[in-house]
């Protein structure tokens, strides 16, 4: 029963697309709306001319670095405001201020600070991915079990020492709640950012998914292609989340 | 109250009040308890629950900080916790991220006598530990993976391996089933050393509601009552060492259970029929 259910659960989705190219044979030629069968070949199209694949990865790897420097400084910052009251005292007010700006409205600044390539998209990153790390990380030490320190402490551990072996080993749980969404808020905000810088350079070689989707829309009217690209986002942030989690089943086996 | 005059652990006029964090209410935990326990001695602080017993062990490890009065360790007051006054919690509070022989290492690993034991001289000790526990086919597992019984052996490990001048045992038979709990007390003395002297063996203080547990672990049991708690009294348990099983139908043992218990029995009454008390 349990193995039947993918099954019966994709019979709707299948028969909806079916009927909508089948509307599709009924519209005049030229028409925008993009059609199954020819999205289809547009992703074959782009993924065998290697754009496709180019784009994601030059994203990726922008949204790799932007992560792995706000991640990192998340992590530690967020390991001391939880653990030092002083440091929280001094920190949160300045952290929860910015919190509510939204990583696109700082694109202005970003691109007239760093113009319209990489340093910029990595920057709107950066900013997306360090919010959810660094409130998880905080919320992983402040929960992290009382009687765990306690037994340290009895065992003569100290405070940095606990820190290191009990605080952050406890803490780790929350901190990958906080990298899966950070992530996930990374990939979101590098496709809005390269959507919005544009592209100057054309897409295809040197641009990323949403430069590529800039692109179809702005020089081509591209419908079919942009769903190919608005399928491949979606696809790409499933795969990232799925590959955090059994990160995260190998890392924390007791978890 | 020591024989041979310096005690290793006292507690002189301690009083030990809290303040309700909700309703600004200051209770008062424990008031006016004096207590010196020898160096070699099994000392078992039997009470209701609520007490306060736990309370007089969080002090003496220097989790908790007196409001008033003194204790102190060899003479000199206790400021913080330390390697030297090694603690079991009921919960066993093991390391759920670190298998069996990981959490036996951990004080030696991280604490402070990592930089005088070698790698090499640690692991010998751990194993050394983890046999005296009986969990050699274990020492792999993660403590999700033991039983109660398996979990506390291990956290006992955890503490002997880091070898404390002082053990403090905070109810940690209370969450085992009737059976288990017979057999880790008996394990527990042949593991303290019943059989050597007493100035080879460690000095222990030891927390538990239940009275059999007591009588049959204890060289002296100290009888608390609640609403603040205090000593109320001592008992010297005469019972020859080593003990085992047969102790526990000798006239002697059943003769003290029954006066301490007369000691208590109305307050456990009153504490059961009213829902009174709750922290250990």
């Amino acid at each position: 029963m349990t193995a039947r259910l993918p099954l019966r659960g994709l019979f709707l989705p299948v028969l909806l697309i079916a009927l909508w190219q089948v509307w599709g044979f009924g519209l005049p030629e030229k028409s925008r709306a993009p059609l199954p069968l020819e999205v289809v070949e547009a992703a074959a199209r782009l993924i065998g001319s290697g754009d496709l694949p180019n784009a994601v990865l030059m994203s990726l790897g922008r949204v790799a670095t932007g992560f792995l420097l706000a991640g990192s400084l998340a992590l530690v910052l967020g390991l001391l405001m939880g653990y030092i009251r002083t440091v929280e005292r001094n920190l949160d007010p300045i952290i929860e201020s910015f919190r509510p700006v939204a990583p696109i409205a700082l694109l202005p600044l970003a691109i007239l600070w760093f113009g319209t390539g990489t340093p910029a998209a990595v920057f709107v990153v950066a900013y997306a991915a360090f919010f959810p790390m660094i409130i998880n990380t905080i919320h992983g030490v402040k929960t992290a079990e009382r009687r765990l320190v306690q037994a340290a402490q009895t065992l003569g551990l100290s405070r940095w020492r606990i820190l290191q072996a009990v605080i952050l080993p406890a803490a780790l749980p929350a901190i990958f709640v906080g990298a899966r969404l950070s992530m996930g808020s990374a990939w979101m905000s590098i496709v809005a950012a390269e959507l919005a810088v544009g592209s100057k350079g054309g897409g295809g070689g040197t641009g990323g998914i949403g430069e590529m989707m800039f692109v179809f829309y702005a020089y081509y009217i591209e419908l079919n292609s942009i769903v190919v690209c608005m399928i491949t986002v979606g696809l790409v942030a499933l795969a990232i989340d799925h590959g955090l989690r059994r990160l995260q089943r190998w890392m924390l086996p007791w978890a | 109250m020591g024989m041979n005059g310096a005690a290793k652990l006292a507690l002189a006029n301690v009083r030990k009040e809290f303040v309700v964090p909700r309703t600004n209410e200051q209770v008062v935990a424990v008031e006016d308890v004096s207590l010196a326990v020898e160096a070699g001695e099994f000392l078992v602080i039997v009470g209701p629950s609520g007490c306060g017993k736990s309370t007089i062990l969080n002090l003496l490890a220097g989790l908790e900080m007196p409001s008033g009065g003194r204790v102190e360790m060899d003479g000199r007051a206790i400021e913080g916790p330390a390697a030297e006054r090694g603690m079991v919690f009921q919960d066993y509070a093991l390391f759920p991220w670190k298998t069996v022989f990981e959490n036996v290492e951990f004080g030696l690993r991280y604490g402070p006598r990592r930089s005088t034991v070698g790698a090499g001289e640690r692991r010998e000790r751990v194993r050394q530990y983890i046999e005296l526990v009986n969990l050699q086919g274990s020492a792999q597992k993660y403590p999700h993976e033991l039983s109660g019984g398996m979990r506390q052996r291990c956290a006992i490990a955890r503490l002997l391996a880091n070898e404390p001048e002082v053990l403090l045992m905070d109810e940690p038979f209370a969450a085992l089933d009737a059976q288990t709990r017979i057999i880790l007390q008996e394990e527990l003395l042949r593991i303290w050393g019943e059989v050597r002297p007493q100035s080879k063996r460690k000095t222990v203080v030891f927390i538990t509601h239940s009275i059999d547990e007591a009588v049959f672990l204890a060289d002296r049991v100290v009888v608390m009552s609640s609403h603040p708690g205090r000593f109320i009294r001592t008992f010297e348990v005469d019972l020859a060492r080593p003990r085992n099983e047969t102790v526990r139908s000798d006239a002697r043992f059943s003769a003290l259970s029954q006066e301490i218990w007369s000691l208590i029995r109305d307050e456990v009454y009153r504490a059961a029929m009213t829902g009174d008390g709750g922290q250990g």
